[in-house]
């Protein structure tokens, strides 16, 4: 198969066009006419009020991490560090060590995420046996002053309530 | 060399070593036949069945390939159909009852079950009945821990404990899903070896309680190294690996199997020393108790020594061939007077006929090799008159503090090159860190004069020098361990024709001819 040329024709040749200024003209014409059209009626913007209007979060969005806990209040997580090992940016940090509870034999003593080198792909959550990492927390504005406070620990991970029932939860993929 | 035969796998012809048992032969050919409970130091016990093979024309046509020795003409089926259901009916009997414990077991990515499941079955399972349990997280002593619901009862600690360790703490109580392995009542498991059965385990049935929910294995680098607990020698795995934001540190050692030093085990002591080369380590060189960089310190050791009268320099035991020759070489350079007295490594009574040592320095063969004088009064009579001693690592008070040897280094002015804060260095006024056996490659002589080499394994954050090094550093010539060879060579007959870089991964026996020097 040969390659098709195609010949496109050139615009912007002629004469009142090269003079540039009438063009510059009619452009500004365009530019101003909206500008003074949002001054006097701003309710018609395709513009999100961020952060006076906040954005409506679906349960699968991605958002911040937290750890859940089983109906009774321990924590689901068993430090097996499925999360920390499927992390494509190492942004996970356990330490595990003896459970007393009777749930299982093992729990993390330390679980920090980086939150600065996590990049939110969500494989933690796919990789966990347990369901005890989620992203559902509908938490999208991350930031900070200093960069130590970006590393959370176990136990505001554990704090941070999911932000969407169980069941929209599973509809959403979970 | 053995005697070689030919045989047929799967259809394909390959030559293994006669006498041999299957598993072991065509393991050597890179075949693997999996097994639970036949291990190389046990023996073959045919209790697990999970190495059953065809021979194809063989009467009885089904054998255990641990039981089976390699025969000419012989025609192994590994992967016929009725062989792959045995190899999955087998795993399927094993995995009734097993718990899905794998993200909270310590064994998960080196366990046997695990591997075959996904290697020979991958099947789900069929059971609709309750599982059995039984007892989990059970103190065998000796910081085993053990876990009943995982042990696929292969009976490996049982035999290791009966015929390694002649002690016998183990036993299988009962029968079918009431079997569990028992130590007897009131009587743990009591023996220096104990943590070797938490190697053999081919499950997570047998756990160390000391490196218990520590780490995943699979995030742990695998190096091969000596242990420096005793003058064995024993060939190890430092099992280390660097956490995020943290430094280089070991998790564990585990036995390497050397035939021609320890076999297949280690002693716990050996075992839990790795322990040592995490803690309590000199990390900023002193001076007068504070410290100073290391480049400053380098400066002072120099002047010191340039204006000392009789220097005399004391070498650890522990330190490897090149190393002591370095020092050795540095010692003429400042007309230093050379020590290697190390008494107090020498523990009596404390070692026993298998794998421990009354002796607990690595290379003191090496200490005798380059000539180095040992003795105590040699030592003693020189630190009369020296006017600085500058200490190679050596812990003279290794075995105690011995306060008539502390008085008198006390008097003395001390320069300690040292990789640990131990009693003996407080007294010196200079203090150098160095590295410790896992952080340089060197080579040392056992007891039984065979000649191990050894790569550095560890790479710290702030890597520590190591003696070689700081002598370099202190004006030798020798700028790292091969360039130590050329002299070593020439000036110790028994060295004459090594070269290291060709010394076998099990050593090189020194002392007899080539006939021990064959591979078992």
């Amino acid at each position: 198969m040969s390659i098709k040329v195609r010949t496109v024709e050139r615009k912007g040749r002629t004469f009142l066009e090269q003079l540039y200024l009438v063009e510059v003209i009619k452009g500004m014409t365009v530019t101003l006419g909206h500008f003074f059209r949002n001054l006097l009626d701003n309710s018609r913007l395709y513009v999100r009020h961020y952060p006076e209007v906040e954005p409506e979060i679906t349960a699968r969005w991605r958002g911040r991490h937290r750890l859940t806990r089983h109906e009774d209040g321990s924590v689901k997580c068993v430090a097996c560090f499925m999360c920390q090992t499927n992390c494509p940016s190492n942004c996970i940090m356990i330490e595990a060590g003896e459970r007393h509870d009777g749930r299982s034999e093992k729990m993390p003593t330390r679980f920090d995420i980086d939150l600065l080198e996590c990049i939110y792909c969500g494989y933690c959550v796919e990789a966990c046996p347990m369901d005890a990492i989620r992203m559902d927390t509908g938490i999208y504005s991350v930031t900070s002053y200093s960069r130590d406070s970006m590393v959370l620990g176990l136990e505001e991970l554990l704090e941070t309530p999911g932000a969407f029932d169980e069941e929209e939860y599973k509809k959403g993929g979970g | 060399m053995a005697e070689m035969v030919k045989l047929f796998v799967n259809g394909q012809e390959v030559e293994v070593e006669s006498g041999k048992n299957l598993i072991d032969a065509l393991k050597v050919v890179g075949i693997e036949i999996p097994h639970f409970c036949y291990h190389p130091a046990l023996g073959a016990d045919g209790n697990c069945r999970m190495c059953l093979v065809g021979i194809e024309d063989g009467r009885p046509p089904l054998v255990p390939a641990c039981k089976t020795p390699a025969q000419e003409g012989m025609k192994v089926q590994l992967d016929a159909e009725h062989i792959k259901k045995i190899q999955r009916d087998v795993l399927e009997f094993e995995l009734i009852n097993h718990p899905v414990d794998c993200p909270v077991c310590d064994q998960a990515g080196e366990c046997a079950l695990q591997d075959y499941y996904m290697s020979y079955s991958l099947d789900d399972s069929r059971m609709r009945v309750e599982q059995v349990t039984k007892g989990k997280k059970i103190d065998f002593g000796s910081g085993v821990v053990h876990d009943q619901e995982r042990c696929v009862l292969c009976g490996r600690c049982v035999r290791f404990t009966r015929q390694i360790t002649h002690t016998g703490e183990l036993g299988i109580v009962n029968r079918t899903d009431a079997a569990r392995v028992s130590i007897f009542p009131g009587k743990p498991l009591n023996n220096r070896y104990a943590l070797n059965i938490v190697d053999i385990c081919p499950v997570g049935a047998m756990t160390s309680s000391d490196f218990r929910f520590k780490q995943r294995v699979w995030f742990l680098q695998k190096d091969p190294g000596i242990c420096h607990g005793c003058s064995k020698g024993c060939s190890i795995y430092i099992d280390h690996h660097r956490e995020k934001y943290k430094d280089d540190v070991i998790y564990r050692f585990r036995a390497r199997t050397n035939l021609k030093v320890n076999g297949y085990f280690i002693c716990d002591f050996g075992r839990l020393s790795y322990a040592a080369e995490n803690e309590n380590r000199q990390t900023t060189a002193t001076a007068d108790g504070s410290a100073i960089g290391f480049d400053e310190a380098i400066e002072l050791v120099r002047e010191r020594l340039d204006r000392a009268r009789k220097p005399l320099m004391l070498v650890s035991p522990d330190l490897s061939l090149e190393q002591m020759w370095a020092v050795k070489r540095i010692a003429t350079l400042y007309g230093a007077d050379l020590s290697g007295y190390s008494d107090s490594y020498v523990i009596d009574g404390d070692g026993d006929d298998y794998l421990i040592n009354d002796d607990k320095a690595a290379n003191r063969k090496g200490l005798e090799l380059l000539d180095i004088d040992s003795s105590k009064e040699q030592f003693i009579s020189t630190l009369q008159y020296t006017d600085l001693l500058v200490n190679f690592n050596n812990d003279l008070f290794y075995s105690g503090v011995d306060e008539e040897l502390k008085a008198q280094l006390d008097k003395t002015q001390s320069i300690a090159v040292c990789s640990h804060q131990l009693p003996v260095f407080e007294s010196a006024t200079i203090a150098l860190p160095t590295a410790s056996y896992s952080e340089y490659g060197g080579t040392i002589v056992n007891e039984d004069y065979v000649l191990q080499r050894f790569d550095k394994a560890l790479f710290k954050n702030e890597d520590p020098r190591d003696v070689l090094e700081i002598t370099r550093l202190l004006g030798g010539a020798i700028i790292d361990a091969p360039h130590a060879w050329p002299g070593i060579r020439q000036s110790v007959a028994d060295l004459a024709d090594i070269d290291p870089e060709t010394i076998p991964a099990e050593g090189l026996n020194l002392q007899n001819s080539e006939d021990t020097n064959v591979g078992a």
